[in-house]
């Protein structure tokens, strides 16, 4: 059975959360929500998950789907007690990031007079200081991978080991994007590439990525098994709303 | 003992050009048929101050009745970026819109503290990032404790709160149930403040879960049925996906926005919600 390169992008999503147990996933986006999905159905059973508004799921429904079954209440207001505790494993989206994983959400262009105005910082400065980051990329490009940020919105390696307050609880993860996997397992914490999905090369990563990035050791991104394929296929996302978020 | 007065007259009471007002509710009663009155009567200057600025300020910058926002995100929620937003920081139209750049957590806790009469609030968030240097309202501190460095920021504390919620008493108790987001912080940390109702009841009934605001923490109810359309009200409507996918193309082009101004906000005094959707 082969899987498509979303499906391909759900499971390393899944994967981030291996060995996480019993922790707050916070995925943002849709890709990211399925994968942390298809981690509390296969490898990661203790997993919590939100309905992203205010409950805790004790079933594991398709996004977006209500279920008779509530396992907690977990306002907004009440997130910020979960992120301060350092329970909470997110998966942040980013307009830019750089090799030491700075990520912007913020502005492109000056701050005090930006030339596109973004979303804002949300809960990106208490999140990287607090508790495990990882970032979801659905375009892999040198408009996202730059070789410095206009503004710092989430914690990198480099601003988290100038400020021991900053790197104390300070866990950047991993980087999947519609290409590749990537982690900063490196000597001066700059991005490494881990693996390339099924079909892209090396160098189309490296191409698509503005700044040099270590591909000492490449694999292949992990295929989705049987069974994960099926979960997604029939009972996560049967509409395959993922393939319109990573065409194939 | 919150007074009740109409809709009108609780906006002209509570809020005047150049205040600092927050209007508040995550997704949740957010109160939009207030706002509208604000544009209707004409305020400028005002620094509007929110958590997650959606349509209502989107609206109210466009109509320019603000000079400054105090923020942590601004969006258009599952649909894309404000548009009116943009073009106030991006080109100052119709206005220049000042911005002063929160961390979400950093936003409640400002409220936290201007309820709690302190004069800040202190976080491990923020150290590392680029937001001191562009906002200083973002302050080092070192615990005397520990010898810590962490951040301080200044309580929050508006001239004015205005919240949705359910129901109130005819004393001015208000019920709020569901989703409340940072209604109680926000209503305690403001000079004065207004809340609009979707009713006045005779007696709240004990819920699980509510939120009674008692009459003595609110210095104004005013009923607004409908009032948080097209956002919901548990136990009373639904969210109006529809109107906040509308929204994109209207907010998108200054034209179609001052039709809709027009159109909805002012030649539509007579519904609270503001909508014909």
């Amino acid at each position: 059975m082969d899987a498509t390169r979303a499906e391909i992008c759900v499971v390393a999503c899944a994967n981030l959360f291996r060995g996480d147990g019993e922790v707050l996933a916070s995925p943002m986006g849709l890709i990211p929500t399925l994968g942390a999905r298809l981690a509390r159905l296969t490898s990661e059973p203790d997993l919590l998950l939100s309905d992203g508004e205010a409950y805790l799921l004790a079933e594991v429904p398709a996004p977006g789907e209500q279920t008779s079954t509530v396992e907690g209440w977990l306002p907004y207001r009440k997130v910020f007690d979960v992120v301060a505790h350092g329970r909470r494993h997110v998966v942040m989206g980013a307009n830019q990031l750089d090799r030491y994983g700075n990520q912007n959400i913020s502005c492109i262009g000056p701050h005090d007079r930006p030339t596109r105005q973004l979303l804002g910082f949300r809960g990106a400065p208490g999140n990287t200081v607090n508790h495990k980051t990882s970032y979801w990329v659905p375009r892999h490009s040198t408009r996202v991978f730059v070789d410095a940020v206009h503004v710092v919105s989430g914690v990198g390696y480099d601003n988290a080991a100038k400020h021991p307050s900053a790197g104390r609880f300070h866990a950047v993860h991993r980087v999947v994007t519609n290409l590749a996997v990537l982690d900063f397992d490196t000597p001066d914490r700059t991005m490494r590439l881990v693996s390339t999905h099924p079909g892209v090369t090396v160098d189309e990563v490296r191409e698509s990525t503005g700044f040099p990035v270590d591909a000492g050791e490449v694999g292949e991104t992990r295929r989705p098994t049987a069974e994960e394929l099926r979960l997604l296929r029939t009972v996560l996302d049967p509409k395959s709303l993922r393939d319109r978020e990573v065409p194939s | 003992m919150a007074r009740i007065l109409s809709l009108a007259d609780a906006v002209g009471e509570v809020v005047h050009d150049g205040d600092t007002v927050a209007l508040e509710g995550f997704t949740h009663l957010i109160p939009f048929a207030a706002g509208h009155e604000i544009i209707r009567q004409g305020r400028r200057d005002l620094t509007l101050v929110r958590m997650t600025p959606d349509l209502i300020y989107d609206q109210l910058i466009g109509a320019g009745c603000a000079r400054k926002l105090v923020f942590s995100w601004g969006g258009n929620p599952g649909v894309g970026s404000l548009h009116r937003f943009r073009d106030a920081v991006q080109n100052g139209w119709p206005v220049p819109l000042e911005i002063e750049e929160h961390s979400h957590a950093g936003m409640a806790n400002r409220y936290v503290a201007g309820a709690s009469g302190l004069p800040f609030a202190v976080l491990r968030g923020y150290t590392g990032t680029d937001l001191p240097a562009h906002n200083p309202n973002i302050k080092q501190i070192t615990c005397p404790f520990t010898g810590e460095t962490l951040t301080a920021v200044p309580a929050l504390n508006p001239d004015t709160t205005i919240v949705h919620a359910q129901q109130a008493d005819p004393a001015g108790n208000v019920q709020v149930w569901g989703i409340t987001g940072v209604h109680k912080e926000a209503v305690l940390a403001a000079k004065r403040s207004l809340v609009t109702v979707e009713e006045i009841v005779d007696e709240l009934r004990p819920r699980p879960g509510a939120m009674v605001l008692p009459g003595w923490a609110v210095t104004v109810v005013a009923e607004a049925p409908r009032g948080a359309h097209p956002s919901y009200a548990q136990g009373y409507y639904d969210r109006d996906n529809d109107y906040y996918q509308a929204w994109d193309a209207i907010g998108r082009d200054r034209d179609a926005f001052r039709d809709w101004l027009t159109e909805t906000v002012f030649n539509n005094t007579a519904t609270a919600g503001g909508g014909t959707r």
